[in-house]
């Protein structure tokens, strides 16, 4: 059947090609190994806002301005907007992996795709709660220099009690107001929390890895990537991380078909925290 | 008409136990995936009811998993649930008309990578869903609107074919076999 529907989704997905083949070309960002109906999704809306008729006038202004390029990479960029924001998962880091960090001396923890930084900044204060900010280094990283760079300035919009609420449901010991200064509808985090976070700008797509960790958070980054994508990561993750060292998927996220999945124990009776065995 | 690839199904909570009737209906030697988002909140417990009295299993994939026929793909809490070729993808996009997992989402991917060779089937009771309904049937998808009555958004579902919970069974029957008997000579 090929009517106008299908020819104007013909049409939109040949300009898509031709947008991504120019992002690869110009600026070295592979954009064509990203899930493709999420990737669609993201820049149909991007247009809407730019408040653009078609993928070709996009493609225009992306190539010509660095800053269109950043706003596109914001766009498709999907992170939690709040701190917290899947208190299962802290609260089984808290009683899973954290006594197993406690016997080590020094632990490198490495959070891939932290966005604007709300579940680095609650990982820091996790671990600055069990008493490990002192031997933990907590290395951050993205692809877009604009997230973080609002992720370095440590600000964030106000936490709600809502926020509270899900902090205290993953064992968090104190409040979390004890961890920001309030400024208006905003909130300062205590610069002890963010000059301990290395922010990088990292490219999952097409960087190596940069050191062993002891840990590795990635939740929901992969989800952007299509399955040849994820699994080239998922090679990358496992060369960064040490021996018995954790690696923590999304809820809806697994090992089970990556190249590496015999390397990897599942914990038990708890979200989706691996751990390398071989 | 083309073969048929998938069916897809979205419906508000309110519709949850029409849902429940229609996967009821459903042959077990269904030769599509069936893929489904309804409005949830995190905590509910819905692949466990839903596949009560259904003949095919019903499962929360996780983000990737390969869509195979006979098998009904229920949204994770959270997550959008988006069909990439013969895959599932999640994807955590922000919530749409305040859903997360959303319909219009849902039905969006299945326009673009299935096309005519989609079914759509929207329970009304909600806006979200009836934007991404009329993509699919833009893209020759075959869709249909399930309510006893038009509720909601009416003007917008004035062209779509309605059907009440007591004709879906008549229209998935004609969904699933007649165009695979054409096919096949």
């Amino acid at each position: 059947m090929t009517g106008p529907g299908a020819r104007g989704a013909a049409l939109e997905a040949l300009e898509v090609d031709l947008l991504l083949e120019g992002v690869a070309r110009q600026w070295g960002f592979d954009l064509r190994r990203r899930s493709r109906p999420q990737l669609l999704r993201r820049l149909r809306r991007h247009l809407r806002e730019e408040r653009l008729d078609s993928f070709s006038a996009l493609q225009g202004r992306v190539l010509h301005e660095a800053e269109a390029l950043d706003a596109l990479l914001r766009t498709l960029s999907c992170t939690p907007p709040a701190l917290f924001s899947e208190a299962a998962f802290f609260r089984d880091f808290r009683t899973r992996v954290v006594p197993v960090l406690r016997t080590w001396p020094s632990v490198r923890v490495w959070h891939a795709g932290c966005g604007t930084g709300e579940d680095t900044y609650a990982l820091a204060i996790l671990l600055h709660e069990e008493g490990l900010w002192g031997r933990c280094r907590l290395y951050a990283s993205d692809v877009s220099e604009g997230l973080l760079a609002d992720a370095r300035t440590g600000v964030l919009p106000l936490p709600t009690p809502e926020d509270a609420r899900r902090y205290a449901e993953a064992g968090g010991k104190g409040a979390l107001s004890d961890y920001y200064t309030r400024d208006g509808n905003w909130a300062l985090l205590h610069p002890k929390l963010r000059d301990g976070i290395f922010f990088t700008q990292h490219n999952l797509a097409t960087d190596g890895s940069f050191n062993e960790f002891h840990v590795i958070v990635c939740r929901d980054t992969l989800l952007a990537f299509n399955r040849a994508m994820h699994d080239h990561v998922h090679g990358r993750l496992f060369e960064s991380l040490a021996r018995f060292g954790f690696l923590c998927l999304g809820r809806k996220e697994s090992v089970a078909r990556t190249p590496h999945a015999g390397a990897y124990e599942a914990l038990e009776d708890c979200g989706r925290i691996y751990r390398r065995v071989g | 008409m083309s073969p048929l690839g998938l069916l897809v199904v979205g419906a508000p909570r309110s519709a949850a136990a029409d849902v429940e009737s229609v996967l009821a209906l459903l042959p077990p030697h269904l030769p599509v995936p069936v893929v489904l988002a309804l409005h949830r909140g995190p905590l509910d417990a819905l692949a466990a009811p839903l596949g009560r009295r259904c003949a095919l299993p019903v499962v929360e994939p996780d983000d990737k998993d390969e869509l195979r026929p006979g098998c009904v793909y229920l949204a994770p809490a959270g997550y959008h649930l988006l069909v990439d070729g013969s895959c599932v993808a999640l994807s955590v996009e922000p919530p749409e008309h305040g859903q997360r997992p959303g319909l219009d989402a849902l039905f969006e991917s299945a326009a673009d990578s299935h096309g005519p060779r989609a079914a759509g089937l929207l329970f009304t009771g909600h806006e979200d869903g009836v934007a991404g309904l009329h993509v699919l049937q833009a893209r020759g998808g075959r869709v249909a609107v399930v309510g006893a009555r038009r509720a909601g958004g009416d003007g917008e579902e004035g062209e779509l074919e309605q059907l009440t919970p007591g004709t879906v069974g008549g229209w998935l029957a004609r969904l699933a076999y007649v165009p695979r008997s054409r096919v096949q000579p």
